[in-house]
């Protein structure tokens, strides 16, 4: 027993060495256009329609037990009638220093080669310590089998997403960056000998976006779309260095990631809403 | 759980569905043969691997071009359709949620014919055929007794070839009373763009490409004519083109989801929206912006209208007045749009004309990019009045009702008291997918398909500069048994055979649609647009694309407005209110909300769950309150109060709202119903159930911000179930900005 954790301690420590995500292939991301965000929602309900997110209904919502994987946040300032209202798309950050991974006694999450924060539901006993870690608040707990609960009534149940499990009792769920799509994008780029291409692979969410506020892409690729929203350098890896802020490297006046200070290296990267009257640092 | 004969035949009829988009042939076929599937594998489907089918959005008018994802014949996800011109590849909330519209478990899943009382809601099912034939026996009997002109069909606004197939039917029966209802419909917005630019049609307002947008009262990011459109617009307008930004100014009591994103908020007196366009116009003409040979003129019409005066009745100051108009005249291109909050005063019509005219003083922005772009001429739109159906419907002129689509005793002000008055009508037929609060009233309902089973097509309107027209096709095989409308109609036409055979000679709708559109095809296929030689190749091209459109250049003409023609027109006062200020000090605001709008899209759970925009409010009805107001009523978030109106009352829990005027309380329309699904019932309030029988007289569309309330704090049980916490940010810098200035010097 005591061999096999070391070994894994071991496998764990090489692939968080510096620069090993060199190796790997893509480093997918997300930027998000504050500018552009509307608020609208429509996002939510098609992440919930790609990801057999069940209904919990009114009393489940009433005790905080939505299992939604994205959500809208608002904050309000000022008093009328100087109000203004922000808006804000959350979804996991699939952080390079995730604190939910080291958190899980049973590394049901880990990061996958692509960069991504996964869950395995199968390893997942339900601990709820990554929720209780995530600095971001987007992991959500199955408390019942809402399969059994009617959530998907017949027939609402033929629109389950073959290409997602429909997950069951004691396990926690998050946002996949669609994972399902990526898997499908890199089998088929496999097939013709080739790189997944820049845009080929668009999460729901993003799809949805009818203000198009949502860019997704690899970060490894210095021309895609979302290295030049997030105006990266060429060799962005030191963005998962410890404390070096967004800020600092981007080219884009407008970039930043969400609670930086927690040095929990998110990759989602938001470009800041161009407002009046509010500036960047002092407000409530 | 399905257990293996059902999933053989689930997967059989799917494998039909899937190949309906190519082959015309497989529409009506329940073939037998299929019922062993994979044994010979259809050629389209394989296991695993979704089939796309381009369709259109029926959740609204607007007309968004969509793609549904199928595998193995059910229908998985709804997504924008990339290439078409109005969604642009985007979609919101309502349109992904269509999917719970075609599984959802409320639908009607044969006929039926009433069996108990009216309104009881006891019904049995019966065949089609013994339900066409009830109808048909109907209408001839009707016909042979020479009250034609007994047979009302009302049905929602709908466009494209089910329209005109509709229209043929009741031509060929010799009834002129069809008809289209909606509450929310932009009938005064018709009106008032005939009176300013001389078309009677929605123009395509291009925020995309105008530099300043003053928008009085239009939520055009959730509800307001096209939103999916609008909001690529609206993201194209603020980061799409380097170097230039546009900016927003919203006008509105309340503060909408669009006055949330705008740049400044005009949190203007209820039902002095017209009053402040006039006042802008005064100070655009007075200041010297309007160049036209007729200032004296239009100073003349206006000089009652200075912005003095009317800050003090807009409670909107004099600087801040003046400020807006020279803004609004220097800005090139400058856009003004009045949307549904203006429009649904007493005086709507007015308040268009007047926020009409600033277009054409700041510089004519008409016909111009970042402008106006005047539609094509459309016919006439066939709104009734739900007045106007009243009156025939209690003087027993309706003999027999046939609605589709559309519910007018959910969407009519309490004070119509519709139910009421179907009581007078012998026969009402339902032609529809749920039990809701009219279906329920009829006699014998008829299920119709939903749009992902059914055939059609959408010319839109406003479009976006250009025509569109986009094809619904079925993307699955219908769920239960139910109909397409269009059938419906042609299995009728066949019963009462005679000039309906020449007029309506067709077997399906499907084959009718195909049958325009050749058509169609043959009357323009020398267009150098149309490249395909054959029909059946223009035919497979529309299908796969979605449907036809002709990108062409957006410049239109200019217009000229006289001052005489319009002064008419122009509101006199602010609106008047039912319910005098001492008794009831509250103004009303009632919006569509942007999931449920008018209440359709209530039954769909992803819906229901999905927080409010600006509350985070799921699952019921609140009521909007400013939290200082709320505070010395001695009323805190989510006490349940009671709304009165001089018309009626409802009860809703409290949702403090900082976005709202003390004066002022909003509620969203689309909760409070009855019947309409396990989803739906019996969960909030209806506001509509305030409201007096008031529209606007030019139109007849419902005023639904023409009352006042007044409002008592109770101790009702009730629920708000918010989603959001504490709306502040605590220096935890989350949601980050950066000013216009800054932002300019920093992209430089």
């Amino acid at each position: 027993m005591a061999g096999f954790l070391d070994r894994l301690l071991e496998r764990f420590k090489i692939y968080r060495e510096p620069g090993y995500y060199k190796r790997y292939d893509y480093w997918w991301a997300m930027v998000v256009d504050l500018d552009r965000c509307t608020g609208c929602g429509a996002c939510v309900t098609a992440c919930q329609a790609e990801n057999n997110t069940p209904v919990v209904g009114e009393e489940e919502s009433g005790k905080g037990r939505v299992l939604n994987w994205m959500r809208i946040e608002r904050y309000v300032e000022g008093e009328y009638p100087d109000v203004k209202v922000k808006f804000i798309p959350v979804f996991c950050a699939h952080c390079d220093k995730a604190p939910c991974e080291v958190a899980c006694p049973v590394y049901a999450t880990y990061h996958n080669q692509d960069g991504l924060n996964v869950q395995v539901y199968n390893r997942c006993v339900g601990t709820f310590t990554c929720a209780t870690y995530c600095p971001y608040d987007v992991r959500r707990f199955n408390w019942f089998t809402y399969k059994d609960k009617g959530s998907f009534e017949s027939p609402l149940d033929e629109q389950l997403n073959p290409d997602v499990t429909v997950r069951t009792m004691g396990v926690m769920e998050k946002c996949t960056f669609c994972i399902q799509r990526i898997v499908a994008a890199k089998d088929r780029a496999k097939d013709e000998n080739r790189k997944v291409r820049d845009g080929e692979v668009i999460p729901a969410c993003v799809q949805s976006c009818p203000s198009k506020a949502l860019t997704f892409g690899d970060l490894n690729d210095p021309n895609s779309q979302v290295s030049k929203l997030a105006g990266l350098p060429a060799e962005p890896y030191y963005l998962r260095e410890s404390g070096s802020k967004l800020a600092k490297i981007s080219k884009n006046p407008r970039a930043y990631r969400l609670l930086e200070d927690l040095n929990a290296a998110p990759t989602i990267i938001y470009l800041k809403r161009v407002m009046k009257g509010s500036s960047t640092i002092g407000h409530e | 759980m399905l257990n293996r004969r059902d999933f053989l035949r689930v997967v059989g009829i799917g494998s039909a569905g899937a190949a309906a988009g190519f082959a015309l042939a497989e529409l009506n076929a329940p073939n037998p043969a299929r019922l062993i599937p994979y044994l010979i594998p259809p050629e389209d489907i394989i296991p695993g691997v979704a089939n796309w089918y381009a369709s259109v959005c029926r959740q609204c008018g607007a007309g968004c071009g969509i793609v549904v994802k199928v595998m193995e014949g059910r229908a998985k996800k709804i997504e924008g359709n990339p290439i078409h011109p109005i969604s642009k590849g985007g979609l919101c909330a309502r349109g992904q949620a269509g999917l719970q519209v075609l599984y959802n478990p409320g639908r009607i899943k044969n006929p039926l014919r009433r069996i108990g009382e009216r309104g009881k809601g006891e019904f049995q099912e019966i065949t089609w055929e013994e339900g066409l034939t009830i109808l048909s026996k109907n209408l001839k009997e009707l016909r042979d007794r020479g009250e034609g002109d007994g047979l009302y069909l009302l049905t929602s606004p709908i466009s494209g070839h089910l329209k005109l197939l509709l229209k043929n039917f009741m031509n060929a029966y010799g009834s002129s009373k069809y008809f289209a209802y909606e509450l929310i419909n932009y009938e005064n917005l018709r009106f008032a763009n005939n009176i300013t630019f001389g078309q009677n049609s929605l123009p395509h307002y291009d925020i995309e490409n105008t530099n300043l947008l003053l928008s009085f009262g239009a939520d055009f990011l959730t509800t307001w004519i096209s939103p999916v459109n609008y909001s690529y617009a609206y993201g194209h307008m603020r980061q799409g083109r380097p170097g230039l930004r546009g900016k927003v100014i919203q006008v509105e009591p309340r503060l909408s989801l669009t006055g949330a994103n705008a740049d400044e908020w005009v949190a203007v007196k209820p039902g002095t929206e017209g009053l402040l366009a006039l006042a802008i116009a005064y100070e655009i003409v007075e200041g010297g912006y309007y160049k036209g040979e007729d200032r004296g003129k239009w100073l003349a019409a206006l000089e009652r209208f200075t912005p003095r005066d009317v800050a003090k009745v807009t409670e909107v100051a004099e600087e801040r007045i003046i400020g807006i108009a020279r803004e609004f005249s220097k800005t090139k291109p400058s856009l003004a749009i009045g949307g549904e909050n203006v429009s649904s005063y007493e005086n709507g019509v007015s308040n268009l004309v007047a926020i009409n005219i600033l277009n054409y003083l700041a510089g004519n922005n008409i016909g111009i990019s970042g402008g106006i772009i005047p539609n094509r001429d459309i016919e006439k739109s066939s709104f009734i009045p739900v007045n106007s159906l009243m009156q025939d419907a209690s003087k027993g002129k309706i003999k027999t009702l046939i609605l589709y689509d559309t519910n007018p005793v959910f969407t009519t002000p309490g004070a119509v008291k519709v139910e009421g008055q179907l009581k007078n009508i012998p026969l009402i037929v339902s032609l529809s997918s749920f039990m809701d609060e009219t279906t329920l009233l009829s006699d014998l309902i008829l299920p119709t398909h939903t749009y992902l089973e059914d055939w059609g097509d959408n010319f839109t309107e406003p479009s976006v500069g250009y025509p569109v027209a986009t094809i619904m096709q079925p993307a699955v095989n219908p769920v239960f048994n139910t109909k397409s409308v269009g059938d419906i109609f042609i299995h009728l036409a066949r019963n009462l055979a005679g000039v309906f055979q020449k007029e309506i000679p067709w077997t399906d709708f499907g084959a009718y649609l195909q049958a325009s559109w050749k058509m169609v095809y043959n009357k323009h296929k020398d267009m150098k647009e149309i490249r395909e030689t054959t029909f059946e190749e223009f035919w497979n091209n529309l299908l796969s694309k979605g449907g036809w459109w002709k990108e062409e250049s957006q410049a239109g003409k200019k217009v000229y407005i006289s001052v005489n023609k319009i002064t008419p027109y122009l509101p006199k006062g602010p609106a008047s209110f039912d319910g005098d200020d001492k008794d009831y000090p509250f103004y009303l605001t009632l919006y569509p909300h942007s999931s449920y709008m008018d209440g359709r899209g209530a039954n769909l759970p992803w819906l229901q769950e999905l927080p409010d925009a600006m509350t985070s409010v799921v699952w019921g009805t609140w009521i909007e309150m400013n939290p200082e107001r709320a505070t010395t009523m001695g009323i805190k978030e989510g006490d349940v109060i009671e709304v009165e109106s001089p018309f009626g009352k409802i009860y809703a829990p409290v949702c403090l709202y900082a976005g709202q005027r003390p004066d002022t309380i909003s509620i969203p329309i689309g909760q409070g119903h009855k019947f309409y699904g396990k989803y739906a019932e019996g969960r909030g309030a209806n506001p509509l159930d305030l409201l007096p029988f008031k529209v606007d007289e030019r139109t007849g569309a419902v005023s639904h911000n023409s009352t006042k309330v007044k409002i008592t704090k109770t101790n009702s049980p009730g629920r708000l179930v918010k989603m959001a916490g504490w709306t502040k940010e605590l220096g935890r810098d989350i949601v980050q900005t950066i000013t216009p200035e800054e932002f300019q010097v920093k992209e430089g």
